[in-house]
């Protein structure tokens, strides 16, 4: 059994949510940091 | 103040709000670019809430509590593939290239940029007809959802709310083009996430705390705390597919990336559609929370209502009912606006060569756009049985069509306007004849649709012959 009570598999949804923010956020950064505006 | 008059308070300012923002946006109006596109010169805070509020309509609010009332935690799963695959990685995959490759080909639509990329006039023709007729089914479901959502929170009777809606947008649509699209949708997904946040903190509240869900819910039902659950796989994996994945063959979210001010602008503009696009769980929380209090509902459907009645003041059902309808209102209007540059951009000027100036070109497509809400209300008031099965598939007739010619568009150089006709051609047919067959082993059309037309484009693309190098240059920036 995962946090909050929920079995493992339904807590990675949200562990596929906090994840897909970090990805964006890694993202904008690696963006801001080697791309060029067009 | 009675409890109607809370109602009609909140939601006649909301939508005096949305008139406004469409009167202020008539007066920047110059040419069709800016009726369709904004000018290529919207913000990163903007497009990214108003694509937050156009991915997630009324019927996801209301359709979503059901889902997590049927089916429970197992939900949670659509949200999370909703965020990652339809919010982040399709601003990472096909934001930049989208609006680069339109910028250089010159074009502002769907069939336009299928038309120019691949030298297909045909391509313009099949995606003109596509979407303006079946955006027009799709937005019929949308109305459909907005009435039932004043008619379940209000008590206003179906026939008027969808009246009052499909005026409402017309008005700001029609006056205001794409800029006033982008300008609503961005308070639309304020009201929205104000109103499920709302609705979210008071069913934690009443349920005792997230943690409490799964050992309540799993008092009622285990298979409502694991995943798949009762769901099972296959309809799991096949719903959020379809609405993740489909979303990237939606000319309505495309059109966001081709406004952007420039390709900095999708930077920001990921981190804000991924943290908006979070509260897609919202709805799932609070159909599972309906589920513990009210176990013996007559439908799904009824959870969110009967739990915006129950737990929330007047005032608070009020905001969450304009939070319902500005998602509602948010997704028509941007259809609206497609199906409107398909009529007139793509079919009359393209496809019938008529030569219009700019201001005939705006005014046409205020008409179109006018025509188009007014035909859509028009069903919606009574939709035929053919219409009702129509919606169902009409969004992912459109993906299947389009997804793979814009994505192949996008990132594969030997992808030719044989091997794109037969994709579009392929993915239609297949997407409607399955659901004429019934949509055998409970499959979604969408499905077969998609690969039979990958399928399609990879194949036919080898055979035939390759793009001239020097268009292609062109595209790809190389000259």
């Amino acid at each position: 059994m995962g946090p909050f009570h929920l079995p493992w598999l339904t807590f990675g949804a949200l562990i596929v949510i906090a994840g897909s923010i970090i990805l964006a956020i890694a993202w904008s950064i690696w963006g801001f940091k080697n791309g060029e505006d067009q | 103040m009675s409890e109607t008059a809370i109602y009609v308070l909140v939601l006649s300012l909301y939508m005096l709000m949305l008139v406004a923002i469409g009167i202020v946006s008539s007066r920047r109006m110059r040419s069709s670019e800016d009726f369709y596109v904004g000018s290529r010169n919207v913000g990163p805070w903007v497009t990214a809430l108003s694509y937050v509020a156009a991915y997630f309509s009324s019927v996801v609010i209301i359709g979503g509590g059901g889902f997590g009332y049927r089916f429970g935690l197992a939900t949670f799963w659509v949200a999370a593939i909703n965020v990652l695959v339809g919010c982040t990685l399709a601003w990472i995959v096909l934001g930049k290239r989208v609006r680069q490759f339109s910028s250089r080909l010159g074009t502002m639509t769907v069939p336009g940029f299928l038309a120019e990329r691949f030298r297909a006039p045909e391509a313009r023709i099949i995606a003109a007809w596509v979407i303006a007729l079946l955006l027009v089914i799709y937005n019929v479901s949308i109305l459909k959802g907005m009435g039932h959502a004043f008619e379940g929170l209000m008590g206003m009777p179906y026939e008027l709310g969808v009246l009052i809606s499909c005026v409402i947008i017309v008005l700001y649509v029609s006056l205001g083009g794409y800029i006033a699209v982008v300008w609503t949708g961005f308070f639309q997904a304020w009201i929205m996430a104000i109103g499920l946040v709302l609705l979210a903190f008071a069913a934690l509240h009443a349920v005792g705390g997230f943690s409490a869900i799964a050992e309540k819910l799993a008092v009622v039902d285990p298979g409502l705390v694991n995943t798949p659950g009762s769901w099972g796989w296959a309809g799991l994996i096949s719903f959020a597919l379809i609405t993740s994945f489909g979303v990237w063959g939606m000319p309505q979210m495309l059109a966001r990336f081709v406004s952007v001010r420039s390709t900095s602008v999708l930077r920001v503009g990921t981190v804000v559609v991924t943290v908006g696009g979070a509260m897609a769980i919202l709805p799932y929380i609070c159909g599972a929370v309906a589920r513990i209090m009210y176990p013996d509902l007559a439908s799904p459907d009824l959870a969110i209502p009967t739990l915006t009645k129950n737990i929330l003041p007047a005032w608070g059902a009020a905001i969450f009912l304009a939070g319902v309808v500005s998602a509602g209102m948010s997704s028509f209007a941007s259809i609206q606006i497609t199906a409107s540059s398909a009529v007139v951009r793509d079919f009359m000027v393209k496809g019938l060569g008529r030569s219009l100036s700019e201001k005939q070109t705006i005014r046409y497509s205020r008409i179109a756009a006018a025509a188009i809400g007014l035909v859509s209300l028009a069903i919606a008031l009574r939709p035929p049985a053919l219409v009702l099965v129509l919606m169902a598939f009409s969004s992912a007739t459109i993906a299947s069509t389009c997804l793979w010619p814009i994505l192949f568009g996008l990132y594969w150089k030997r992808t030719t306007r044989w091997g794109v006709l037969a994709s579009m051609v392929c993915g239609l047919t297949t997407t409607l004849g399955w659901m004429g067959i019934g949509s055998p082993f409970g499959v979604h059309g969408f499905i077969p649709g998609l690969l039979v037309s990958l399928l399609a484009i990879v194949s036919v693309s080898l055979m035939t012959k390759r793009m001239p190098e020097d268009h292609l240059a062109k595209v790809w920036g190389q000259k």
